[in-house]
């Protein structure tokens, strides 16, 4: 470590500018704010700045930038032409340093972006310790308050205006040999820099309550999460958290030609995924329309992609984003934080196998075998649950079983469940009553997706218990019936007496926007039944249905679906436009105990319910 | 052949047509890449022979409707030039009175037979072009861009389909590192505007206030939302969104 004086330090930074070859940048103030830009002199510099409008990627992906030029007037002439100057950047703090670092990592990974490397290797950084924290800056539990690496040199100021200087780089090195007069740091001087950034730490009032290393974990379990609506409800879509993020590094390919018709160029420029037409193709369409499918992006991005890609957390808590967010919604604290509050595995320590405590509310005999449970979780909160998915419900001293949810997703606490007495657990589950307790972990699996179902005629056929599952789904659509095309639901059973739900079935009766067909494989004598005899696919043929444009649902015995699904097929149906969901032997719920394997897909995390094309090519899929 | 472009223009300043005559040394270019056969503002030659028709203002009359149509046969490609023509702009602003009553605020003072079947007194609703005709594309902005007509002209006469922007003035104003106009205690209606001006108006410490009218899907209500957190009443908000995009719906809700 060096010593410089206050003038030493500015005199130093005078030679700089005056005899380094390129453009000298720096910290300078811009009203109220602050901003790289090129300095004139060493008095603009600003080393006690809070965090400036853009971060320095602006030196390395230009807001607008020549790829190539080129000349119409020949058949194809091409070329680079982009000077590229030496550059040297005084002041970039650290969290700016690593965001820099992570930027070459994606630039320079595989694909070498020449343009960036040609920057990378004529400029210099001069990084600064934090001396002010930007009032909405969190990099203190970022681990991004400081950094050891990634500058050619270092300066921190310190009392009466010395200037430490750590080196970084041979090239940082050179220049203090060339231009500065320093001095070796005395052992209490490096100590005192070591106190300096230290202290910087403890300033930082905001603060993420999750360890940037767990934020993957965190952010894949709440996919699915309402904070997403919620959030993006005040959006503006507006893209400015992108622009101004030091580790977006998203860009636009446009062409300029002149009005010469003669020359021309192609130029990339800052994009960012929050808006709506980033992701649109010639033909029209926009992959993430719903803003807040791009406002999720954005912090899946940050937090589960690129880590998985490059290992580390795209996010260095400068601020920037929740600075210029005008609703306020785009603070990653505020994100982080409400996650960590309502994220059922981290609320429970950390044990996804220890199930929440909840109460049976209510009791329904269904036919003899089924029951219905209305239940509660104790913790006052609700399941959250997707139409699809299932829960372990726990007897403790008997056992877990995994269970579907029977009712669809309508905001209030109490969840159903339907239990055929077949095993233990079912059987413990008929005997018990109102008030008694039992464990639930979940909601687990892969759900419906409803946003791709909207707009689209749909064609329900349950078998069975399959109705139980398909329920939760059934009841979102009536629910939300405008949100849907025509709407079909034919359901079998075995005998009238299994007939499920039969209040609601009766209800359908009385809707016009619904067609629906129940059939039994067969009337015992004694039992009553003036519908279908057949089995399920018997039904197929009485109903009419534009196969391109509808969707089935399937849900039944196994032995079901080869056949409903044949049917369907050879009425045109696209293969994709088919949605099972399976059954099978789910212990853990989690994609961990390896019972539910269809070849290498786990029912439980990638399905129970499944895109037909998805898994038709399995052989243990349909035995 | 070079394209034949014609310049016409409706109820307007002509402001925008007068962007394309400042184009100076550029317009020499211009020249060189098509053939203007009618710009009533630069020449006095007309002909009614013409590949692409730049129509500039609102349609205000029936005999305005009558005189679009026919541009409108004529013209492979029909190009709303500047706010007016392509989404109302300003002009919209009238639509909050019926068209007895302008008439009367107007010309109240005129003589009846001056103006009873006169068809140039003949006012019916503000109407963009794309209400009357087809349009192909459009400029917008309140005066047009020069720089994105430029890019315009030159797009077609490549046969390319023109580019302007679907995304809001936020995103120009980020890249050109501007303090947001908000923290200097003023309005913003950046984060809905289509970009395209380079946010010509936050870069100089102004409130965008709309003039190259929303992007598409623009999130109103958040914009409310946010126009409300920096304390502007409803009636405030209103007056700022109707100036360029005055909406009846919205006058309505008053």
């Amino acid at each position: 470590m060096k010593i410089m004086t206050k003038e030493d330090f500015l005199a130093f930074v005078d030679a700089l500018i005056e005899h380094e070859p390129g453009k000298v940048v720096g910290v300078k103030s811009k009203g109220s704010k602050f901003v790289f830009d090129e300095l004139s002199s060493a008095q603009e510099l600003r080393l006690d700045y809070d965090v400036t409008i853009l971060p320095p990627k602006k030196y390395f992906l230009p807001q607008y930038e020549t790829m190539m030029c080129y000349d119409l007037s020949k058949p194809f002439s091409v070329k680079r032409e982009v000077k590229i100057e030496p550059l040297i950047i005084i002041g970039i703090h650290p969290y700016d340093l690593i965001a820099i670092q992570q930027m070459e990592k994606l630039y320079l990974d595989t694909n070498v972006d020449d343009l960036y490397l040609e920057r990378k290797r004529n400029t210099i950084l001069i990084g600064s310790t934090i001396k002010k924290v930007a009032e909405r800056a969190f990099a203190g539990s970022m681990g991004t308050a400081n950094t050891n690496s990634g500058y050619d040199l270092m300066l921190t100021e310190m009392e009466d205006g010395r200037v430490a200087v750590e080196i970084g780089s041979e090239k940082g090195r050179g220049l203090l040999d060339k231009y500065a007069k320093v001095r070796d740091a005395t052992d209490k001087e490096v100590a005192e820099v070591r106190a300096i950034k230290e202290a910087i730490v403890g300033k930082y009032e905001r603060k993420v309550n999750l360890d940037p290393k767990e934020w993957p974990l965190l952010f894949n379990e709440n996919y699915h999460s309402s904070i997403w609506e919620e959030r993006a409800s005040k959006c503006l879509a507006c893209g400015s958290c992108t622009l101004v993020c030091p580790t977006c590094f998203c860009y636009d390919v446009e062409e300029e030609v002149g009005l010469n018709l003669k020359e021309g160029k192609r130029v990339r420029t800052w994009d960012g995924c929050l808006l709506r037409e980033f992701t649109k193709i010639a033909s029209g369409e926009i992959f993430r329309k719903d803003i807040k499918d791009r406002y999720r992006h954005r912090y899946m991005r940050k937090a589960v992609y690129l880590p998985e890609r490059y290992d580390f957390i795209a996010c260095v808590g400068c601020g920037r984003c929740a600075t210029n967010c005008l609703p306020d919604i785009a603070d990653p604290v505020d994100v982080v934080n409400q996650l960590v509050e309502e994220s059922y595995s981290l609320k429970r320590e950390g044990s996804i196998h220890i199930p929440q405590p909840a109460t049976i509310k209510r009791m329904e005999m269904m036919t003899e075998k089924e029951v219905l449970l209305e239940i509660e979780l104790d913790s006052g909160e609700a399941l959250n649950h997707q139409p699809g998915q299932f829960v372990e419900v726990s007897v403790l001293g008997v056992g877990e079983a995994p269970l579907s949810v029977s009712s669809a997703p309508n905001g209030g606490k109490r969840f159903e469940i339907v239990v055929r007495k077949v095993g233990n657990v079912t059987t413990k589950l008929h005997q018990m009553s109102p008030g008694d307790k039992v464990g639930i972990r979940g909601p687990f699996g892969n759900g419906f997706d409803i946003k791709a179902l909207e707009g689209k005629h749909l064609l329900f056929i349950a078998g069975g218990l399959g109705i139980v599952p398909m329920r939760s789904l059934i009841n979102y659509v009536l629910n939300n019936r405008k949100d849907f095309g025509k709407v079909i639901i034919l359901y079998g059973c075995k005998e009238p007496c299994e007939l499920l739900f039969r209040e609601e079935v009766a209800e359908w009766d009385k809707r016009d926007d619904i067609v629906h067909l129940l059939t039994v494989d067969s009337c015992p004598e004694g039992e009553c039944w003036e519908g279908n005899i057949g089995v399920i696919t018997t039904l197929i043929p009485k109903v009419s249905f534009d196969p391109k444009n509808t969707i089935a649902i399937v849900i039944g015995p196994p032995v079901m679906y080869k056949f409903v699904i044949r049917d369907l097929l050879s009425r045109g149906m696209p293969e994709e436009n088919i949605i099972v969901s399976l059954e099978r032997r789910m212990k853990c719920g989690i994609g961990k105990c390896g019972h539910c394997q269809m070849n290498g897909v786990y029912v439980c995390k990638e399905g129970p319910v499944f895109n037909y094309k998805d898994i038709k090519d399995l052989p243990e899929a349909f035995q | 052949m070079k394209p034949r472009v014609a310049f016409f223009d409706f109820s307007s300043c002509e402001g925008c047509q007068l962007q394309v005559a400042n184009l100076e040394e550029d317009i020499i270019d211009l020249s060189k890449i098509v053939e203007i056969v009618s710009f009533r503002e630069v020449m006095k030659e007309h002909s009614d022979d013409y590949d692409i028709a730049f129509v500039e203002g609102s349609i205000m009359r029936p005999m305005d409707e009558k005189r679009l149509k026919k541009i409108r046969e004529k013209a492979k490609i029909l190009v709303a030039l500047g706010s007016c023509a392509a989404f109302g702009g300003i002009n919209k602003l009238r639509n909050q009175w019926s068209p007895e009553e302008v008439k009367k605020e107007v010309y109240g003072m005129a003589k009846e037979e001056d103006i009873e079947g006169n068809p140039f007194f003949d006012v019916f609703e503000t109407k963009a072009v794309g209400e009357v005709v087809k349009v192909d594309y459009f400029i917008p902005g309140c005066p047009i861009d020069r720089n994105e007509f430029a890019k315009v002209v030159t797009a077609l006469v490549m046969g390319k389909k023109p580019n302007i922007p679907n995304y809001p003035v936020c995103v120009e104003c980020k890249k050109n590192e501007n303090i947001c106009v908000f923290e200097l205690g003023k309005f913003c209606l950046g984060p809905v505007t289509r970009a395209g001006c380079n946010a010509v108006c936050p870069t100089n410490e102004n409130e965008c206030e709309g003039c190259r009218g929303y992007i598409e899907n623009p999130h109103i209500d958040a914009e409310k939302g946010v126009l409300e957190k920096y304390g502007l009443t409803v009636e405030e908000m209103l007056d700022r969104f109707n100036m360029f995009n005055y909406k009846k719906e919205v006058r309505r809700e008053r």
